[in-house]
């Protein structure tokens, strides 16, 4: 009986493979949250993938075929995440995914393309572990890439931002209570130590938490200069409100999220200032970057014309562009040929964030070096170049930092 | 000054409990059932509120609307989850029908209002106000005032008014109002719309202070049971004081304890009073015969 089924499921599969002419789509699969607390990051990553497709089917699409979008919302929920996953690979078959703004949902969900070997790109996520979850030795190849600043790379910008630049000795950790939150933590508090600096005060606060007073108050007894800030914008906005309930005014730096939407609307005038190491910022310093800012602004209509997360539209749109133009090289939708064309990219990739010359090798899988990030700063409701000189001199091309980077795998 | 600064932070966010649990004891009271979508009344009322005042209705009209849409809402639950489960004396069936509601009404919301929080204009100044050398927002004490105002209202109504006297004699025993001509049913029904009426209220009020979204009702509602439980869950009194019990517990064990253990006391304290005192704080200890 069994048997029968399986030559009946074969004789079928056949009958499509026989059906099937060079003009198939290439499915792409794009997951991320595009409902609740994470979605500004999430829709804005899918709006820059599907600007990006779209303009590479009126070209002409990869290989002579068109791209087709598989997406899915992953809710922000690893199990969410894990479904998804599951449903790509066996069902939609699909060619490679790109996506995943949440840590933990990357952690719980790329284990099945690595043992499927289909290449995952990661857009947005940054948990340092994320790249690193398959290493060699046991896993000769790794199918995880990523095109988003690391939290290696923002942690010690962070503290480098506090306590060089502006010279706070003291400052306090408020991390919210999920993997990405903890994960940050851990990663400041080593970039801390790194500068021979403790935090007076490291608070933990829960996604939903409707009260910050008692982390703030902490903070704010110890001494602490400023907050340095792990988690996301709802939780991230009750802190600026928290702030400004208790009288008392610091600077926030924090990582990326500080950029996100519903921090800076729910903050409001309590959230400006806040500053955040970010690979994009909606500004037009170079005309490939005013041609895709006019063409999403044109396309999906923001609120204000404002991205609700630059970041993860930029980065978003690259990594579909880096993954054609791998299928392209590896002439073949096959993940181990895809693989190895994005571990060794021939051609230069000109992307938003910046040219994408030789981003991967098979040991190192983060397409995004410190060199690339600058600073944001909260103004009036949208993100804007912290520092002038960023703003000029992100208008020159740039390039990842090799050199960089094996340091910082070491 | 920090213990001040803590316990007001306190007092705002156990008033927050104490109305949404005045309203679980509401429905106890006269029908000995709960509406476990509480919260997502809460919720509703909180996003009815939001989509008015974008509308460009004033704060405090639309307050009077929302209530009106969560007294609705409420004989709705009522009406579909309660009575049938009381009509077959079903001793469980109204726990998952109020929880299974109260799920519709989030997968609603969600559809009609996403999922991402939404900020809520303020009726009020946002700029702190010094009291006693403790900062508190003009909000807060509305919150705090508005939840006691509410409270003494429908007290009042219970004490005075021929319908509240109905509700009474109801709750303390259904079986003898019905014999005394009392419609029991339409009562459990108004208990149900003014419980509902009390979330709703709860909702605009602290809107303004927390986020707006659909996902809102859930945490909140689950302390409030439990500020109703600590209170007990037949004493308006108790729920004030569980409320504020569990809100300074809250706030304080953040500070002196860790913010990681903050949810931790107020759990405690609910199994305390379970071993210990299970009607509640306040509570009237009733025997119930097999």
């Amino acid at each position: 009986m069994n048997h029968r089924i399986k030559l009946l499921v074969g004789a079928l599969a056949l009958a499509c493979m026989g059906n099937a002419h060079a003009a198939d789509p290439i499915k792409i699969g794009v997951s991320g949250p595009y409902t609740g607390g994470s979605s500004s990051m999430g829709v804005s990553m899918r709006d820059g993938v599907r600007l990006a497709a779209e303009e590479i089917n009126k070209s002409g699409g990869v290989l002579g075929r068109q791209l087709v979008l598989i997406e899915r919302d992953d809710e922000a929920k690893n199990e969410r995440g894990v479904q998804i996953a599951q449903e790509l690979i066996n069902k939609e078959q699909v060619a490679a995914v790109v996506g995943y703004i949440n840590t933990g949902v990357a952690l719980a969900s790329q284990r099945f393309f690595q043992d499927a070997k289909i290449p995952v790109f990661n857009n947005v996520a940054t948990g340092s572990v994320i790249t690193h979850q398959f290493k060699a030795p046991e896993n000769p190849d790794n199918y995880v890439f990523r095109n988003a600043a690391h939290d290696s790379i923002q942690a010690p910008m962070i503290v480098e931002e506090a306590v060089v630049r502006s010279g706070f000795k003291k400052v306090a950790i408020l991390a919210d209570s999920t993997n990405y939150g903890q994960l940050g933590r851990e990663d400041l508090e080593k970039a801390l130590a790194a500068k021979g600096v403790k935090a007076v005060a490291t608070e933990k606060f829960n996604i939903k938490d409707v009260d910050m007073t008692a982390q703030l108050l902490k903070s704010k007894e110890a001494g602490a200069q400023a907050v340095l800030t792990y988690g996301i914008g709802p939780e991230l906005a009750q802190i600026a409100n928290g702030m400004a309930k208790l009288g008392w005014k610091v600077p926030i730096v924090g990582s990326w999220t500080l950029s996100m939407a519903n921090y800076i609307d729910n903050a409001g005038a309590n959230g400006s200032g806040a500053r955040m190491p970010q690979t994009f910022i909606q500004e037009p310093n170079t005309p490939k970057r005013k041609a895709f800012i006019d063409a999403y602004l044109a396309k999906f209509k923001p609120k204000n014309n404002r991205i609700d997360s630059p970041v993860s539209a930029a980065q978003g749109y690259d990594s579909i562009y880096l993954l054609a133009a791998a299928i392209t090289q590896a002439n073949s939708t096959e993940g181990p040929k895809v693989r190895a064309a994005l571990e060794d990219l021939q051609k230069p990739v000109e992307g938003v964030v910046m040219t994408y010359d030789k981003p991967f090798t098979h040991d190192d899988h983060d397409a995004i070096t410190a060199n690339l990030v600058v600073f944001g700063e909260v103004k009036d409701g949208r993100v804007v170049y912290a520092y002038p000189d960023d703003l000029k001199a992100t208008a020159q091309p740039r390039k990842k930092d090799s050199a960089a980077s094996a340091a910082a795998s070491k | 000054m920090i213990l001040l600064q803590l316990i007001y932070s306190g007092i705002a966010l156990g008033m927050i409990y104490a109305v949404i649990a005045f309203g679980y004891q509401l429905t106890f009271a006269t029908s000995g059932t709960l509406n476990f979508g509480q919260g997502e009344a809460l919720m509703l009322g909180a996003l009815v509120g939001l989509t008015l005042v974008g509308l460009g209705v004033n704060y405090w009209l639309m307050i009077p609307i929302v209530c009106v849409f969560g007294f609705i809402q409420g004989a709705v639950v009522e009406r579909i989850a309660v009575r049938p489960a009381i009509k077959t004396r079903s001793e469980f069936g109204w726990i998952m029908a109020t929880i299974a509601l109260g799920i519709i009404f989030r997968n609603v919301a969600e559809n009609v209002w996403g999922r991402d929080d939404l900020p809520f204009p303020s009726p009020l100044p946002v700029a702190p106000v010094q009291i006693a050398g403790a900062n508190v927002l003009p909000m807060e004490m509305l919150v705090v005032v508005g939840a006691l105002a509410m409270m003494l209202l429908v007290e009042l109504f219970n004490r005075k008014s021929i319908h509240g006297k109905a509700f009474v004699a109801t709750s303390n025993d259904r079986d003898a109002a019905g014999l005394m001509g009392i419609n029991t049913g339409l009562v459990i029904t108004f208990s149900y719309a003014l419980s509902s009426l009390t979330a709703s209220f709860a909702g605009v009020l602290i809107a303004p202070l927390t986020l707006t979204g659909a996902t809102m009702g859930a945490v909140l509602g689950l302390k409030a049971f439990a500020v109703a439980i600590i209170g007990g869950l037949s004493s308006g009194t108790g729920v004030v004081v569980g409320g504020l019990i569990l809100g300074i517990a809250e706030t304080t064990t953040g500070f002196y304890l860790s913010t990681g253990y903050k949810d931790v006391p107020g759990l405690v304290l609910l199994l305390l009073v379970l071993a210990f005192k299970p009607a509640g704080l306040f509570g009237k200890t009733a025997i119930k015969k097999v």
